[in-house]
């Protein structure tokens, strides 16, 4: 690499490199979060077995507490995520201290009892993966803020070299050398969807701005984070256990006089000290329409019921870092915004996968010389992420349906099938020939995921589920147009190769 | 009513969208197959921006000022995605679509700002 001489050459060269070494990692994490959009649509497509009857909250609620008092009576706390018309499941957690490890179930609303529902992380999966990539929680998160980092410095590096953002706005030149069309389609890509591109990996930094800066509240607080999410309006000040038992009211009493105070059911519960003379239960409601990712809540005394506090007006920090993580989650958006959204991010994920490829055409050896080592690897890393995790995807998926219901472990044999087929996907396209390449390794995802549906259709086959199954359709075909458009590129490259070939013999 | 609220928007600023590329030399020889001249040029650049204009003023009319920003930005982005495929696919049909997308925003209008 000669020496940087310009302002833009040297962002180039930044813009280059910071993207090409966290670009692999980067399109994992826009294809799985931009998945997180329709996490619980997903959830619920994985979960055939609940149904949508609506449930009462306050009658769940009870039957929920006596399942925890029968399984963890002396826990450090209990929450209950009541059910709802989308999510008509009881989610309950359970754990012994903060630090770990939390235990979970989903119950019957109806029963209280385990719900008799296939084992599988759903939607979850997905959703933590793309913030923590299924390493261990922390390290997850710091490698995820790293490559955000990366691709801020990426994207304002991006906009200093791109010479001619407005003259070339509306340019795609399709007609002229796959590079040229390469770039502009990099460009196009990450230059119509700017706004977002910056704005979602600003706010995904703030949603981890606590583990990545915590020196403040440490200081301030000197270890107490509780006493500082009291004093910033997150969350209401909690009391010291007693130390003896006390009778609790039965929850649904509870939550029946959290719906008349709010006009609407909570959507979560949290008990402190269940059991405990001064146990606390907290209710959460839904958020408030607005930007802002705030939720209302109201702590009761458990044993009287009386209402103990509100969390009010937050202040104008935390209100400002909730409209951020707000805008990131886009719980906000109904669903026409939430497509606009999907849409961003997958222009999000096609500037990365386009960045990656244009990196190996500008360097592509110019005739049938062989290529080199690194462009070897960029190029099977490439195939391997850019058509591999699709493939992995899509056999998430079909294992939900296709894998024995009652089989041990359900949920990490979907999870192994996710990481077992992303890495086949990878290693197969590895040993497959450059020209045929792409087109292989994209026509394999398209297939899969156009089995989505069928398999869907076999195995359940319910109506409700039918939007799903038409989305993971087109999903297949435009994969299946990819592959198309791949194959038909190399085919265009194939004779002039043969004419080089000819050239040289002569 | 969300849904007509975005369509909305997103029809007024594929409308300014497209004038605005048609501004462009590039993309006015690939639809008329002429230079674009000079009064033409500042007629289809005021066109183009009072198209983004109306689209921001509809958001924030049918959604508010807090969602309203957010619906328009993501707009911008959908629309002109579109005028990019068109231009590279079928550069012939922009000026038809473009101005066929007001007849059917006036057509929006009244869905979009019922409440």
């Amino acid at each position: 690499m000669s020496r940087p001489r310009s302002v833009r050459q040297s962002m180039a060269w930044l813009h280059t490199w910071s993207g090409l070494v966290v670009g692999w990692v980067l399109f994992a994490i826009f294809v799985t979060g931009t998945a997180s959009y329709y996490r619980p649509e997903i959830s619920h497509w994985m979960r055939p077995e609940l149904s949508a009857a609506k449930p009462d909250p306050a009658a769940a609620a009870t039957r929920a507490g006596a399942f925890l008092q029968r399984t963890m009576p002396d826990a450090a706390g209990w929450s209950i995520k009541l059910p709802n018309a989308e999510n008509p499941a009881v989610e309950v957690y359970w754990w012994r201290s903060f630090s770990g490890p939390f235990h979970h179930a989903l119950l019957d609303p109806a029963s209280g009892e385990r719900a008799a529902v296939r084992d599988t992380q759903g939607g979850d999966f997905l959703y933590r993966f793309h913030y923590e990539l299924s390493l261990p929680p922390l390290l997850g998160r710091w490698i995820v803020s790293a490559c955000a980092m990366i691709l801020l410095i990426a994207l304002i590096s991006g906009i200093v070299t791109h010479r001619r953002i407005f003259a070339d706005f509306f340019t795609f030149r399709r007609d002229r050398s796959a590079q040229r069309g390469w770039l502009d389609a990099h460009n196009v890509m990450g230059v119509l969807a700017l706004p977002f591109h910056l704005m979602i990996v600003y706010t995904g930094l703030v949603t981890l701005s606590a583990m990545l800066m915590p020196w403040a509240v440490q200081t301030a607080y000197r270890g107490d984070i509780l006493r500082y999410y009291a004093d910033a309006g997150i969350m209401i000040a909690g009391r010291p256990p007693a130390g003896r038992p006390g009778a609790a009211l039965p929850l649904g009493e509870i939550v029946s006089r959290a719906m008349a105070a709010a006009g609407e059911s909570p959507e979560l519960v949290m008990i402190t000290h269940p059991g405990d003379a001064v146990a606390t239960v907290t209710a959460y409601f839904e958020e408030p329409p607005g930007l802002a990712h705030l939720h209302p809540q109201i702590a009761y005394d458990a044993t009287t019921g009386v209402e103990l506090g509100r969390v009010g007006e937050a202040g104008a920090a935390t209100r400002t870092g909730a409209v951020m993580v707000g805008l990131h989650e886009a719980h906000f958006a109904a669903a026409p915004l939430r497509l606009v959204f999907f849409l961003c991010g997958l222009m999000g994920a096609a500037t990365v996968a386009t960045g990656l490829v244009l990196w190996t055409v500008a360097r592509a050896p110019k005739n049938a010389a062989p290529e080199g080592l690194g462009l070897r690897l960029v190029r099977i890393l490439n195939l391997g992420t850019i058509a591999g995790l699709p493939a992995g995807l899509a056999a998430y998926f079909l294992a939900n349906r296709l894998l024995p219901v009652a089989l041990d472990a359900r949920a990490e044999w979907e999870v192994g099938a996710f990481f077992g087929i992303w890495v086949l996907a990878a290693a197969a396209s590895a040993l497959y020939p450059r020209p045929k390449a792409w087109s292989v390794a994209l026509t394999v995802p398209a297939l899969a995921f156009l089995a989505i549906p069928i398999s869907d259709a076999l195995t359940v086959g319910e109506l409700r589920f039918l939007g799903f199954d038409l989305a993971m359709a087109v999903l297949g075909l435009l994969l299946l147009l990819a592959a198309r458009l791949a194959g038909r590129r190399a085919a265009m490259r194939q004779p002039s190769r043969a004419n080089l070939h000819r050239a040289a013999e002569a | 009513m969300t849904v007509s609220a975005l369509v909305l928007s997103l029809l007024l600023s594929f409308s300014g969208m497209s004038a605005l590329a048609l501004s462009l030399d590039r993309h006015h020889r690939a639809v008329f197959r002429t230079p674009v001249s000079r009064r033409r040029l500042s007629g289809l650049r005021a066109a183009g921006w009072s198209g983004l204009g109306l689209s921001c003023a509809a958001a924030i009319a049918s959604a508010g000022w807090s969602f309203g920003p957010v619906q328009w930005i993501g707009s911008l982005t959908g629309s002109a995605l579109a005028v990019v495929a068109l231009i590279a696919y079928r550069p012939i049909a922009l000026r038809a679509a473009a101005l066929a997308a007001l007849p059917l925003a006036t057509l929006m209008l009244p869905f979009a700002l019922m409440r």
